[in-house]
């Protein structure tokens, strides 16, 4: 949804506006871009510089080894996993969390009573500490004890490990971040609603279209900055997840859970292998460019089509 | 088909009844006191606030009863003692006022900065505009963890060369490298594009500067996405953990999450006092969203959008 | 709209300059005194113990100033080395002894060496193990702030009621794993044994206690080369898989964090623990024995501890000096005995651990303490102090867990492992 349309215009009266633009554009920016670059960019890459050493991060010996720490990165069968492991994740908790978030701002967007009450259990889930998330998902899933194995019993399905088994542990993970970022995908969508004018339905419930059809053809594609902006925010979360893995299963049972930046934490502060662990900040950094290029993209073309 | 008149201060979708459109027959009979739609989101909240719940009620146990799994959900004898005995264990009157002002400054600041970067990435074709974006927004995708230490570095710098009040343990260090994010342009860019231009143009046609564009027609028009936008802010910085541990060393200066370091020793945790003051830690953002919640709603009517 | 968004900046601008003149930070000394600045990770009991120590020491010394801050525990190392960084250490740090061969790397570190082996400090007097992890080459990074070690709490109401006979002094490996599986009952939900089971050194170090036992070591005599996968080690580790896999009589934490929960609800029958959970159990009536032998090793009673040390840093000579008076008082006999009655925790000297008055009265205070301090003459063996631990510590709990998960067998999971940490220990 581009601003203007750039037609046809004298070069002398673009010349002058487009440096009337330049300055009122620099000028409203250089705040925000002032703060970001001093607080922002220049520690991204100030630790660049740590990627091509090697540092505990305490002694003050930090030798300089080149590339040797990015060579490493491809040896590292660690790396491969923790890379599957969070391609896996953000794959399963992007979509995910966009769906249920939208099915709930959906619901949550009237004017019945109690509806703040509603929206306020929405904003709380965000307020509520990784910490006690972490404790509720490992009570509700325990395998002996859990309420998830309790309800499964009553069906006649025999109790699951979930969190204590290698090969659910990540699912029960992408349930549980999906729950614990429903809340802020909500509070998005709700805003985003709000944009819709309630003409556009009237005119279409006039015309017989059913709640749903209207509701597909209608606010969905007028949701398109939003879905853009959750898109692209929730995939750079999910391939920077952490807290919720440290939370509960700390990268385990047997590294099923250990996403990328769990990994490189691990690296840096436990196995005091800083440098290493920057080179893997940075690759995954790479990664995450790609990928938020390849978003704005594609949404590009797909707003020029429609 | 019933239909209840346009309300002034229009919902995108919904109205205060239910619409039948679509439904089976059989269910226009059935008319309930209350909207269907509370036996969706009764359950639906239920879910959402499950954690909070469970914080509440080890808030009121003892300790013996808290080191139990699984966990008892009704505690026989509630103990409130749990929050005076939170509040006095810390000078947490101290550190709530300490968090008050930093999320204070960085939401006031970050609602103005980020909607002046935000308009201008929105609205105003400007030279570099791609480029400036594109590097701000790289500052979302390394982690913290990484960046951390020299985001201290430079904060220190700040500290003994600019104004103490910005440096290693002050206040000001815990708002300065917050004070506006990549986020905050981000989100604000998306909500600023879907304002009609020919809104804008009609008031640029007339004179107006881009700045008074922005406080006349784009902000008016965009409190869902500011408040929204505040919400957020509200969220993060009140519950900013690791940049303060790092960057506070005295108690005086501690903000309300450090103040939970009280209760986690390195073998046990009071879960009682912790939860307790968790809650109390929540109180004041609760407060803040349902206030922000008036905003929530877009006010067509004044903007002169019909017809 | 614009007037009131000035008003509301204006009110921001004044709001940052009240802050920044009001809530100052520490730094220079109140009228001349020496500031002491230590950081920590106590809370509840430990938390108003220290103040009250602090207090003390400060009206004793009116020429000195200690304050303190409570920090998170785990975290405080990531503070510490931020703070390094940025040249702004603290001077009395509590670190957890793990980090011992990193800490000695930091140049702000004062090396105690010089100053503990003077009269008045006593330094023998430290159990050997709390000495051990402290040292790191010839340099003493620390002085020892605690000391704990493992030991058997069981649920004296569970044994009696299953017609068990309780853990003795006489028992073996072989005893434990026949009572912990008469002991389970799944219909009731109920294990005979709980081990955290989440491949981090809290996994490592229940197990090291039973290698030992069995005869084993975890590096050679020179510290280059794994030893652990030996038949010691197979033994050992084959206890823990016939618990978890074949008896099913052993709990596998996978999280750590319900263990003592478990206990306290009466759901485990016995945990491998140490002194700080005592207090937790509230709910049950708990009885407390040494871990059982290896039958035909010459292993014997061992046990493992695990000592966190004061650390010093170097602020200029007179911060240092004060500071490390201030450690010298804190881990003073009285001192360590005051401490350990107000907490529970053990006395990290062996003179007050052998003094039958104070064990008594602590032992009163918190039953089954005794044993615990007992218990600390048969810490023969420390983990080695080489920076590759944490590599070691990742292998060996990945070894141990992937064996209790049915995943692999233990010689194979333990050469793994042990080839592992011989790249780990080539390399630097």
């Amino acid at each position: 949804m581009a601003a203007g349309s750039d037609t046809v215009a004298h070069r002398s009266v673009r010349k002058r506006f487009l440096s009337a633009d330049n300055a009122a554009g620099w000028t409203l920016v250089s705040p925000g871009a002032i703060l970001i670059v001093l607080f922002g960019v220049l520690p991204v890459v100030m630790s660049l510089k740590l990627s091509f050493q090697q540092s505990d991060l305490l002694s003050p010996k930090t030798p300089w080894v080149g590339t040797d720490n990015y060579e490493r990165l491809f040896d590292d069968p660690q790396f491969v996993d923790a890379i599957k492991n969070t391609i896996v994740y953000t794959v399963l908790y992007v979509p995910g969390t966009m769906v249920v978030g939208l099915l709930v701002a959906a619901a949550l967007n009237r004017s019945i009573r109690f509806i703040s009450v509603y929206r306020t259990a929405a904003y709380v889930t965000m307020a509520v500490s990784t910490i006690s998330q972490g404790i509720i998902f490992l009570w509700l899933t325990d395998r002996d004890y859990g309420l998830v194995n309790a309800a499964l019993g009553v069906v006649g399905i025999a109790p699951q490990p979930f969190l204590s088994s290698p090969s659910q542990a990540l699912l029960v993970i992408v349930a549980m971040t999906i729950w614990g970022w429903t809340g802020f995908t909500v509070i998005v969508y709700l805003a985003a609603l709000q944009g819709v004018p309630a003409e556009l339905h009237e005119a279409a419930a006039i015309d017989g279209a059913s709640a749903f059809t209207r509701f597909r053809t209608i606010t969905v594609p007028l949701l398109g900055p939003a879905n853009l902006f959750l898109l692209i925010w929730l995939t750079i979360n999910a391939l920077q997840l952490f807290d919720e893995v440290y939370q509960t299963t700390r990268g385990g049972p047997l590294k099923a859970t250990t996403v990328i930046v769990y990994y490189l934490w691990n690296r840096a502060f436990v196995q005091f292998d800083a440098g290493y662990a920057a080179a893997m900040a940075y690759t995954l950094f790479a990664v995450i460019v790609v990928i938020t290029a390849l978003q704005f993209r594609l949404a590009r073309r797909h707003v020029h089509d429609s | 088909m019933t239909h209840t008149a346009i309300p002034a201060v229009g919902t995108a979708s919904g109205d205060p009844q239910p619409t039948h459109t679509g439904a089976a027959p059989l269910l226009r009979r059935v008319r309930l006191p209350f909207s269907p739609w509370h036996l969706v989101l009764i359950p639906t909240s239920f879910l959402l606030v499950v954690p909070l719940l469970w914080m509440l009620i080890t808030s009121l146990q003892t300790p013996g009863e808290a080191n139990k799994f699984p966990p008892d959900l009704v505690p026989e004898h509630p103990r409130w003692q749990n929050y005076p005995d939170a509040w006095d264990a810390a000078p947490f009157g101290h550190f709530f006022l300490n968090s008050l002002t930093v999320t204070t400054v960085v939401l006031i600041s970050n609602l103005l900065v980020c909607s002046l970067a935000g308009y201008a990435f929105a609205r105003i074709r400007f030279l570099g505009r791609g480029a400036l974006f594109v590097v701000l927004m790289a500052t979302l995708m390394v982690p913290f963890q990484v960046t951390m230490i020299p985001v201290f570095l430079i904060v220190k710098w700040f500290g003994d060369n600019i104004w103490e009040g910005l440096g290693i343990d002050h206040i000001g260090a815990l708002m300065l490298p917050n004070l506006a994010t990549a986020f905050g342009i981000f989100f604000l860019r998306q909500f600023f594009q879907t304002v009609p231009v020919e809104l804008e143009e009609a008031a640029r046609v007339d004179g107006t500067s881009r700045i008074g564009v922005m406080f006349k027609i784009i902000l008016p028009l965009s409190m869902p996405a500011l408040s929204t936008l505040a919400a957020l802010t509200v969220l993060t910085s009140w519950n900013d953990f690791l940049w303060p541990l790092i960057v506070i060393t005295s108690t005086d200066t501690m903000t309300v999450p450090l103040g939970m370091s009280y209760f986690q020793g390195a073998h046990t945790t009071q879960w009682p006092l912790l939860m307790a003051a968790n809650v109390m830690s929540l109180l004041p953002m609760l407060l803040v969203f349902m206030v922000a919640q008036r905003y929530f709603v877009q006010s067509v009517a004044s903007t002169g959008l019909k017809g | 709209m614009i007037r009131s968004c000035f008003s509301v900046v204006l009110a921001a601008v004044l709001a940052v300059l009240l802050a920044a003149c009001g809530g100052g930070g520490g730094g220079d000394g109140a009228g001349g005194k020496t500031e002491v600045v230590v950081w920590h990770g106590y809370a509840d009991a430990q938390g108003e113990n220290f103040t009250a120590l602090i207090d003390q020491y400060n009206r004793e010394h009116p020429d000195v100033n200690v304050t303190q801050l409570v920090t998170n525990s785990d975290l405080v190392l990531q503070k510490v080395l931020t703070a390094v960084r940025g040249g702004t250490p603290p001077d009395v740090a509590y670190m957890f002894g793990s980090w011992s061969p990193n800490i000695a790397e930091i140049p702000q570190v004062v090396d105690m060496k010089d100053h503990v082996s003077q009269t008045g400090w006593d330094w023998d007097d430290f159990y050997p193990a709390e000495r051990a992890a402290a040292t790191v080459g010839d340099k003493v990074i620390g002085v020892p702030a605690l000391v704990d070690n493992l030991a058997i709490v069981y649920n004296k109401t569970l044994f009696a009621d299953a017609g068990v006979a309780p853990p003795t002094r006489e028992w073996t490996w072989d005893d434990f794993r026949s009572a912990a599986a008469k002991l389970t009952d799944p219909a009731e939900g109920r294990y005979g044994f709980a081990i955290p089971a989440d491949a981090s050194e809290d996994t490592v170090w229940h197990y090291l206690p039973m290698l030992w036992e069995a005869g084993g070591d975890i590096l050679n005599s020179d510290n280059t080369k794994a030893v652990f996968n030996s038949e010691a080690g197979a033994r050992s580790l084959t206890t823990l898989q016939q618990m978890a896999v074949t008896d099913k009589s052993l709990y596998l934490d996978t999280t750590n964090s319900n263990g003592s929960k478990l206990m306290n609800s009466g759901k485990v029958a016995m945990m491998v623990t140490g002194p700080w959970d005592l207090s937790t159990f509230t709910d049950i009536d708990y009885g407390v024995q040494i871990l059982p032998t290896y039958a035909g090793s010459d292993g014997g009673h061992q046990t493992i501890s695990g000592p966190d040390n004061w650390v010093t840093f170097d602020n200029g000579d007179a911060r240092r000096q004060a500071a490390v008076d201030f450690v010298k008082w804190i881990t003073a006999p009285e001192q360590v005995k005051t401490t350990s009655l107000a907490t529970g925790d053990l006395p990290t000297r062996s003179s007050v651990g052998h003094d039958r008055a104070f064990v008594d009265e602590l032992d009163k205070k918190m039953p089954g303490t005794g044993v615990f301090v007992e218990n600390l003459a048969n810490v023969q063996k420390a983990r080695p102090t080489v920076e590759q631990y944490p590599a070691i510590s990742e292998a060996l709990g990945q070894a141990v867990v992937s064996v209790m998960l049915g995943e692999s067998e233990p010689a194979q999971a333990l050469d793994a492992a042990a080839a592992t940490a011989d790249a780990a220990l080539a390399e630097k």
